[in-house]
C-alpha cells in the first residue's frame, strides 16, 4: 500500500500510559451477572419500581380520587403496560443482536442481506394497529372528560379560579344555589360527590391549575376562558400546583383543597364572611391593617371584592414599581389551615415571619416587593413588633 | 464499473460540474426564497390572526387607500417586467439594454418605496402608529419587512447597474442578473400576496365586532 | 477575474491564529464548530450540576430561585443551540464533503461566516452573565411572562437577539449543505447511493430551512414587543400569548427532530460498519428519516394540550403525534435488523450507537405516553417530562454524536481514541443518564412539577431526587473519562491508518487526517457502501489497492483562498443584533447602534462579493467570477 507517512498503520502503539483493565473488569462483571444475582438484580429492580410509584404521595398521580383522575390513569396505565411490552420485545431483541452476533475470532464476512420487504411492512403495520387502536381510545377518552357526565347536569358547582403571581383566587359565583358570592384564596372548599365546573383565568402572566389527585392540569390563560371539571369521591385534603412557569416563586405557588360533605359545605357557606369577634387587641390590629400597616391597599377582609377595586390594584401592580398589587381576600382567614398559597401553616409564628419579611418565606412575592412598609433598607417591615402581633391577634380573628 | 482493479475508481470532470448541472448560486438562492416563503408565511398568518383585533381604531376601512396602493402595486409589477428585459440584454450583451432596463427596475422600485413612504406618514399623521394597536402592530411589519426586502434589491441592483456603467456586465454574467431577477420576482410575488390580504381582503376590516380571540368578558384586562 | 474592484488582497498565512480566522477549509471549520460547541456542552452540563445540586434534597438554600431559574434556562438554551446543533453542524462540516467525494462546500466563505455568526451569537448570549441580566423565563420563553411588565430586565433581550444571531447561522449552514449535497456529489452518486448520514444531514438542512424563519418571527415580534411598545403578545393591547406558543412550537418540534436525524444518520453508518454488513432496508431508512421529517410539522400543538385548544384540536394532534412513533420504530427495527446475522464489533463506536438505540427507545415510549393527549394532563409541565427530554437528547442526541466522535476521531486528528478508556467512557455515562433521569419518570408521575427551585419534604420526592443527583457524579465522571481520553490520544494516540475499522463510506478512501484537497482525483462512485466494493473486488482479484495521492501532484491542485470578510460580516450582524440592547432617549431612532452593525455588514458583504478569486478556482465552488 502506498500511504502517506502519519497515516501508517502498523507503527507501534504510542499510548505511553499503562493499558486500562477493561476487559477484566467487563469479565468479572460479566460473571456476577449470571444466575442468582440476576434474579436478585431483577427483583431489586421492580421492587424498586413499586416503591417509586408512591400513591401516597400527597400529589401522585396513581393516587386518585375521583373519576377524572382515574380515566386519565387508567389510561396511562394500559399505555404504560403495552410500552413496557414494546420495550421488552424491543430490548431484548436489541440484546440478543448484540449477544448472540458477537464477533468472534475468524468469523468470515457475515451474509450480506440488504432487507426484507415482509419483515419490514410486519414490522410497519402492527406498530400502526397498536397505536391507532390507542388514538381512538384516547381521542373518545378526550371527549368524555370535556364536559361532566350528563348524570351532573343541575347538580354542579360553579367556580372561578384566576391566577395571579403567586396565588390562586377562588370565586363562587354561586355558593349554595340562591346566588350567595363567595371570593376566597388558596383554599378551594367543594362537597364531596358533586362535579365542580371550574372556569379558569389569569390577570397577569399564563399559569396551570392541576390537583393530581383529582384532575389533570389545564393553563390559565390571560386572554381565553378555559374550563376544567373534577369530581371528588371522598372527604379530606388534596393539593394542588400552579404547573405552568409563571416566574421567580412559581414552585411555590399551590393550594389546597378541601373536600367537605354537602353539610360541612353548606354551613361554611352559609357562616362566610360573617363579622368577627374582634377583642382589644386584634381591634388594635384592625386599626394597623387598615392605617399604618396599609394592608386594605390590596387586601379585602370583609366579604367579596368590589371589582372596581379589584382592577385599581391590577393597574397599578402593572404600572407602578412599588404600592400595590392583587392580594388574596382574607376574608375567614383564620378557618384556613395554610398562607402564602399553600405554603405553610398558619399560625402566629409563621404570620410573625411572613408579616416581618415575606421574603423569608416566599422569595419574589410581591407583597414584599410592593407593599411600601418592606421598602426598607434590609426589608423587613417598617411596622413595630407590637403591631405586627396586633395584626397578628386581628388576622387570626378573622372567622 | 469499470476500473482497474487494486485502484480507487476516479473521474474527470472539468471544473464547472454539478451534480444536477445546476448552479451553485442559483440553487443558494432558490433554498433561501423557499426558507423566506416561510418567514413571510410567518408574518402573514400574524397578520390574519389578527385581523380584527384592534380594540381601538383607527381600523383598516379608516385609512387603506386601496386605489394608491393599486397604483404602485401597478408600479412594482410593471418592474419585474423591466427586470425580465434586463436579463435579456445582459444576455444578448446590449449594454444599452442592460443600463436602461435595469435602471428603470430600480426606478419602479424606487417609486414603490416612495409610495410605502407616503403611506407610512399619511396613516401616521392619521394617528395609526406602529403600538397604536393591533392592525398597525401587524401592518407596519408586515409591509416594513417587506418594504426591507425591496430596498435590499435596490442596493443590488444598484450596485448591478453600476457594473453595467462600467461595461462589466455582459452574457458571462448573465447568472449574477439571473439571481438578482430571482430574487426580483419573488419580492414582487410577496406583495401580490400581501396586498390581495390586506388590501383587498382585509382593507375593509372595521372594529372588533366579528368576535375577539380575546374572550369578551376578558375585555376589562387592565391597561 | 474583477481586479479593478478589488477591495483587498486576500490573506495568504496558512498557519498560527490568523490562519484560523480567515480559513474557509470546511475541516478547519469542522473542527472549530466541534470544539466550541463541546465547549459549550461542558458548561451547560456544569449548570445542569448547579439545578442537580440544589434539588438534591428538600429545602435546599444553594442557589437563590432566581438563579435557578436562570439556570435551566440557560441550561437548554445551549445544550440544544450551542452544544448539539453546532456538533452536528460540526460533522457536517468535517464529514459531509468527505462523504460525498467533493473538495469543499459549494460556498466555503458562507461556512466561515455561519461558524462566525455562531460564535458571536453564542457569547452574546452568554455576556448576559457578565452584565447580570440573564434570561430566566425557560428555553422556550412563554409570552407574556417574557414580556416587559413581566420580566422587565434584558435577560429576554438577550435571549431572543441571542438566538436571532444563532438563527443566522443556522440558516447558513444549512443553505450551504442543502446546494452541497444535491449539487457536489462525486459522479455516480447517485440520491440512492447517498450514504445515510449524508441523508439525514440533507433532510435536517431542508427543516433547518424552513423552521428557523418562523421562530426568527416569533423572535422579532416579541424584541419588538419589548423595544417598541407593540402588542404582538401583550394582553393589555388585545394580543394573545397563545399565538407565541404556536410559533415557538411550529419551529420547536421541528427542531427536535433537527437535534435527533444527524444523530440517527451517525448511528446508521456506525451500526453497519461494525457488524460488518450493510444497512438493513436502506430505502426504507431513507424514505422514514423524510417521512418523520414531514411529519415533524403536523404534531406541534402536543406541547400545548394544556393550553385548551379544545378536544378537537388534541384528538388531532394526539393521533399524529402517535403515528410519528412508526416512522422511527421502523429506523430501530431496521437497526436491530443490521445488526441480526452481523459480526459484531464491540468498539467504543458501536457502544454508544448501540446505547443510543436502547436508550432512545425509551425516550420514545414516554414520548407516545405524552402523546396521549387525556394522560399527558397529568404529565405536562412535570419531571416525566423531563425525564422524556433527557431520553432523547441525552440518551439520542448526545450519544449519537459520542458515537461520531469516537467513530470519526481517526480521520479528524489520524489517531484512534483509547478503547480502554472509551468503554470506561461509555459505561459511566451509560449507568449515569440512567441513574440520573430513570427516577425522573417517577418523580412526574408522583406529581413533582418541572422548573421548580426546591419542594419541601412532605411531598414524598426526596429520595429520587437524591438519586437522581447522585447519578449527575456518574455522568460527570463519565465525560471526564472522554477528556482524558481525548487530550491523551489527540497528539499520542495510536496512529489509525486511513481506514482503521474497515468502514464502506468514502471518507475512509483518503489519508487520516484528510489532505486539504480531501480528493486528489475526483472519485467515480461505483455503489452503496462504495468502498467495501472496491475493497472486496480487489481482495476477490488479489491487488492491493494504490493510493489516490499516487496519480496527481496536489501543488497543481488550488483551494479557495482564505478571506477576511465572513468574520468581518459576521461581526457586522452581532453589532445589529447587539445593537437593540443600548437603547438611546432619542426621538426618532431609539437604537442607532444597529445602523451600524448594518453599516458593517453591508460593507463586509461588498468585499466578500468583489474579494478576487483564487489564482484559479477549483471545480465548483463560489469562489469564481
Ligand atoms: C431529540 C429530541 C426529541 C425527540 C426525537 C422526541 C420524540 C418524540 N416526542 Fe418529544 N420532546 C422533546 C424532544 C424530543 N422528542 C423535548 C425537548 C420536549 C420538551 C419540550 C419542553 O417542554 O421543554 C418534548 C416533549 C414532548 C411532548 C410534550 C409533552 C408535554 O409537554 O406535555 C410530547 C407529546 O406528545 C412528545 C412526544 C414525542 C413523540 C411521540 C416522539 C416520537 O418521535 C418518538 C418515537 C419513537 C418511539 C416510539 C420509539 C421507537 C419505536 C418503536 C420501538 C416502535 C414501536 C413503538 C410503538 C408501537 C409505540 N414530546
Ligand atoms: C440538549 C439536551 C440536554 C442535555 C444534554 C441535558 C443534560 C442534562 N440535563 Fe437537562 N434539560 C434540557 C436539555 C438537556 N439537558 C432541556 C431542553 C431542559 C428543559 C429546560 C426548561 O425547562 O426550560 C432541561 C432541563 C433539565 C432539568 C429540569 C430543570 C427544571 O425543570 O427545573 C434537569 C434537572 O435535573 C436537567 C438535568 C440535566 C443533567 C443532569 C444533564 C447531564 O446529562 C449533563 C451532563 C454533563 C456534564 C456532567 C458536564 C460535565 C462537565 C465537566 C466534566 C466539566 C469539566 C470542565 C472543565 C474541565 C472546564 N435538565
Ligand atoms: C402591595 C400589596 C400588599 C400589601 C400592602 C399587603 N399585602 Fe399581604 N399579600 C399581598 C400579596 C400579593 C400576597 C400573596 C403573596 C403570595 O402568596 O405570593 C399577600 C399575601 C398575604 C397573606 C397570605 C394570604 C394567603 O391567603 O395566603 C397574608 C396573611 C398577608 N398578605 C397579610 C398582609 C398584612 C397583614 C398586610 C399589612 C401589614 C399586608 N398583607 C399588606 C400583597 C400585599
Ligand atoms: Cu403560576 Cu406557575
Ligand atoms: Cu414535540
Amino acid at each position: 500500500m502506498l500511504l502517506s507517512p502519519p497515516d501508517r498503520a502498523d507503527s507501534p502503539a504510542q499510548v505511553s500510559f499503562r493499558r486500562f483493565p477493561m476487559n477484566n473488569i467487563l469479565k468479572s462483571t460479566k460473571q456476577w451477572f449470571q444466575g442468582k444475582h440476576l434474579l436478585a438484580l431483577g427483583i431489586l429492580a421492580l421492587s424498586l419500581v413499586l416503591v417509586a410509584c408512591d400513591a401516597n404521595a400527597k400529589q401522585s398521580t396513581f393516587g386518585t380520587a375521583g373519576p377524572v383522575a382515574e380515566k386519565q390513569l387508567l389510561l396511562f396505565n394500559v399505555l404504560m403496560w403495552v410500552m413496557v411490552a414494546v420495550f421488552v420485545l424491543v430490548e431484548g431483541a436489541l440484546l440478543y443482536a448484540a449477544i448472540r452476533f458477537r464477533r468472534r475470532p475468524g468469523q468470515p464476512l457475515p451474509k450480506q442481506t440488504h432487507g426484507n420487504t415482509v419483515l419490514e411492512l410486519t414490522w410497519t403495520i402492527i406498530p400502526t394497529i397498536l397505536i391507532l387502536g390507542l388514538g381512538i381510545w384516547s381521542v373518545t377518552t378526550l371527549f368524555e372528560l370535556d364536559k361532566p357526565p350528563a348524570s351532573a347536569a343541575g347538580n354542579t358547582l360553579d367556580v372561578t379560579v384566576t391566577g395571579h403571581q403567586w396565588w390562586f383566587e377562588f370565586e363562587y359565583p354561586n355558593a349554595d344555589g340562591n346566588g350567595t358570592v363567595i371570593t376566597t384564596a388558596n383554599e378551594l372548599r367543594v362537597p364531596v360527590g358533586r362535579a365542580v365546573e371550574v372556569l379558569l383565568q389569569s390577570d397577569d402572566v399564563i399559569h396551570s391549575f392541576w390537583i393530581p389527585k383529582l384532575a389533570g392540569k389545564v393553563d390559565m390563560v390571560p386572554t381565553r376562558n378555559n374550563r376544567l371539571w373534577f369530581l371528588a369521591d371522598e372527604t379530606g385534603t388534596f393539593y394542588g400546583q400552579c404547573a405552568e412557569f409563571c416566574g421567580t416563586a412559581h414552585a411555590q405557588m399551590k393550594f389546597l383543597v378541601q373536600v367537605l360533605t354537602q353539610e360541612e359545605y353548606d354551613a361554611w357557606v352559609a357562616g362566610f364572611g360573617q363579622t368577627p369577634q374582634l377583642s382589644a387587641a386584634a381591634q388594635a390590629g384592625q386599626q394597623v391593617f387598615n392605617g399604618a400597616g396599609g394592608c386594605v391597599v390590596c387586601h379585602t377582609v370583609n366579604g367579596s371584592d368590589n371589582p372596581a377595586i379589584v382592577a385599581g390594584r391590577m393597574q397599578g401592580f402593572l404600572n407602578t414599581e412599588v404600592g400595590i398589587a392583587p392580594g388574596p381576600n382574607m376574608t375567614d382567614l383564620a378557618t384556613r389551615q395554610t398562607f402564602a398559597a399553600g405554603l405553610i401553616d398558619l399560625n402566629r409564628e409563621n404570620l410573625r415571619v411572613w408579616l416581618t419579611n415575606p421574603e423569608d418565606i416566599k422569595p419574589g412575592n410581591h407583597m414584599a416587593s410592593r407593599a411600601t412598609i418592606y421598602q426598607t433598607a434590609d426589608g423587613r417591615t417598617s411596622l413595630t413588633q407590637t403591631q405586627v402581633s396586633a395584626l397578628i391577634e386581628y388576622l387570626l380573628s378573622l372567622k | 464499473m469499470a476500473y482497474a482493479s487494486g485502484q480507487l475508481p476516479t473521474t474527470d470532470v472539468d471544473h464547472t460540474y454539478t451534480t444536477t448541472g445546476l448552479n451553485h448560486r442559483k440553487l443558494l438562492m432558490w433554498t433561501f426564497l423557499s426558507s423566506d416563503c416561510l418567514f413571510f408565511g410567518a408574518l402573514i398568518a400574524t397578520y390574519m390572526v389578527y385581523r380584527g383585533q384592534s380594540l381601538v381604531g383607527p381600523y383598516p376601512i379608516d385609512i387603506i387607500d386601496i386605489p394608491l396602493t393599486t397604483i404602485s402595486t401597478f408600479v412594482l409589477l410593471c418592474s419585474s417586467f423591466a427586470m425580465v428585459q434586463a436579463l435579456a440584454a445582459t444576455n444578448r450583451n446590449d449594454q444599452r439594454g442592460i443600463q436602461l432596463w435595469l435602471l428603470a427596475t430600480i426606478l419602479m422600485g424606487a417609486t414603490f418605496i416612495g409610495f410605502q413612504i407616503y403611506e407610512f406618514n399619511a396613516f401616521r399623521m392619521e394617528g395609526l402608529k406602529i403600538d397604536t394597536n393591533l392592525f398597525g402592530t401587524t401592518f407596519f411589519t408586515l409591509t416594513g419587512f417587506h418594504g426591507a426586502h425591496v430596498t435590499l434589491g435596490l442596493v443590488w441592483l444598484t450596485i448591478l447597474l453600476i457594473m453595467g456603467r462600467k461595461g462589466k456586465l455582459g452574457p458571462a454574467q448573465s447568472l449574477d442578473v439571473e439571481i438578482a431577477g430571482l430574487y426580483w420576482h419573488f419580492v414582487d410575488i410577496v406583495w401580490i400576496v400581501i396586498f390581495t390580504l390586506l388590501y383587498l381582503i382585509g382593507g375593509f376590516d372595521a372594529g372588533p365586532t366579528a368576535g375577539l380571540l380575546i374572550e369578551p368578558s376578558l375585555l376589562s384586562l387592565p391597561t | 477575474m474583477a481586479t479593478a474592484t478589488n477591495v483587498m488582497a486576500r490573506p495568504a498565512s496558512a498557519s498560527g491564529l490568523w490562519s484560523w480566522i480567515t480559513t474557509v477549509d470546511h475541516k478547519r471549520i469542522g473542527i472549530l464548530y466541534g470544539v466550541t460547541a463541546f465547549l459549550f456542552f461542558l458548561l451547560a452540563g456544569i449548570e445542569a450540576g448547579v439545578i442537580r445540586m440544589q434539588l438534591a434534597v428538600p429545602d435546599n438554600t444553594l442557589v437563590s430561585p432566581d438563579v435557578f431559574n436562570q439556570m435551566f434556562t440557560m441550561h437548554a438554551t445551549a445544550m440544544i443551540f450551542m452544544a448539539i446543533m453546532p456538533m452536528s453542524s460540526a460533522f457536517f462540516n468535517f464529514i459531509i464533503p468527505l462523504a460525498i467525494g467533493a473538495r469543499d462546500v459549494a460556498f466555503p466563505r458562507l461556512n466561515a461566516f455561519s461558524y462566525w455568526t455562531f460564535l458571536f451569537g453564542a457569547l452574546l448570549i452568554h455576556f448576559s452573565f457578565v452584565v447580570q441580566q440573564v434570561p430566566d423565563a425557560g428555553w422556550f420563553s412563554y409570552a407574556n411572562l417574557s414580556e416587559k411588565p413581566f420580566s422587565s430586565g434584558q435577560g429576554i433581550d438577550f435571549w431572543a437577539l441571542g438566538l436571532q444571531v444563532l438563527g443566522v447561522a443556522s440558516l447558513a449552514a444549512a443553505f450551504n449543505f442543502v446546494v452541497t449535497i444535491i449539487n457536489m456529489r462525486a459522479p455516480g452518486m447517485s440520491l440512492m447511493r447517498m450514504p445515510l448520514f449524508v441523508w439525514m444531514t440533507l433532510v435536517t438542512s431542508i427543516l433547518l430551512v424552513l423552521a428557523f424563519p418562523v421562530i426568527t418571527v416569533g423572535l422579532i415580534e416579541l424584541t419588538m414587543d419589548r423595544a417598541f411598545g407593540t402588542s404582538f403578545f401583550n394582553t393589555a393591547g388585545g394580543g394573545d400569548p397563545i399565538l407565541w406558543q404556536h410559533l415557538f412550537w411550529i419551529f420547536g418540534h421541528p427542531e427536535v427532530y433537527i437535534l435527533i436525524l444527524p444523530p440517527m444518520g451517525i448511528v446508521s453508518e456506525i451500526i453497519p460498519t461494525f457488524s460488518k454488513k450493510p444497512l438493513f432496508g436502506y430505502p426504507v431508512m431513507v424514505f422514514s428519516g423524510i417521512v418523520i421529517g414531514i411529519m415533524g410539522w403536523a404534531v406541534w400543538s402536543h406541547h400545548m394540550f394544556t393550553v385548551g385548544l379544545g378536544p378537537v384540536a388534541n384528538s388531532v394532534f394526539t393521533i399524529t403525534t402517535m403515528l410519528i412513533a412508526v416512522p422511527t420504530g421502523v429506523k430501530i427495527f431496521n437497526w436491530i435488523g443490521t445488526m441480526w446475522g452481523g459480526s459484531i464489533e464491540f468498539k467504543t463506536p458501536m457502544l454508544f450507537a448501540i446505547g443510543f438505540v436502547a436508550l432512545f427507545i425509551v425516550g420514545g415510549l414516554s414520548g407516545v405516553s405524552h402523546a396521549v393527549s387525556p394522560s399527558d394532563a397529568q404529565q405536562q409541565d412535570t419531571y416525566y417530562i423531563v425525564a422524556h427530554i433527557h431520553y432523547v437528547l441525552f440518551g439520542g442526541s448526545i450519544f449519537g454524536l459520542f458515537a461520531g466522535i469516537y467513530y470519526w476521531f481517526p480521520k479528524i486528528t489520524g489517531r484512534l481514541m483509547h478503547e480502554g478508556l472509551g468503554k470506561l467512557n461509555f459505561w459511566l455515562m451509560f449507568v449515569g443518564m440512567n441513574i440520573t433521569f430513570f427516577p425522573m419518570h417517577f418523580l412526574g408521575l408522583n406529581g413533582m412539577p418541572r422548573r421548580i427551585y426546591t419542594y419541601s419534604s412532605d411531598f414524598g420526592w426526596d429520595w429520587l431526587n437524591l438519586v437522581a443527583s447522585a447519578g449527575y457524579f456518574v455522568l460527570f465522571a463519565g465525560i471526564v473519562a472522554f477528556l482524558v481520553n481525548f487530550f491523551i490520544t489527540v497528539k499520542n494516540g495510536k496512529l489509525a491508518g486511513h481506514d482503521p475499522w474497515d468502514a464502506p463510506g468514502l471518507e475512509w478512501t483518503i489519508a487520516s487526517p484528510p489532505p486539504v484537497y480531501n480528493f486528489a482525483k475526483v472519485p467515480q462512485v461505483v455503489g452503496l457502501d462504495h468502498y467495501w466494493l472496491v475493497k472486496r473486488r480487489a481482495a476477490a482479484e488479489g491487488h492491493p489497492i494504490t493510493e489516490a495521492e499516487a496519480y496527481v501532484d496536489p501543488e497543481t491542485i488550488h483551494m479557495p483562498s482564505p478571506s477576511y470578510w465572513p468574520i468581518v460580516t459576521a461581526f457586522g450582524v452581532l453589532v445589529l443584533a447587539a445593537g437593540f440592547l443600548i437603547e438611546f432617549p432619542w426621538p426618532y431612532i431609539k437604537f442607532p447602534v444597529p445602523i451600524i452593525g448594518g453599516i458593517i455588514s453591508f460593507i463586509g458583504v461588498l468585499g466578500w462579493s468583489f474579494e478576487p478569486a483564487a489564482p484559479e478556482a477549483h471545480h465548483g465552488s463560489e469562489d469564481h467570477h
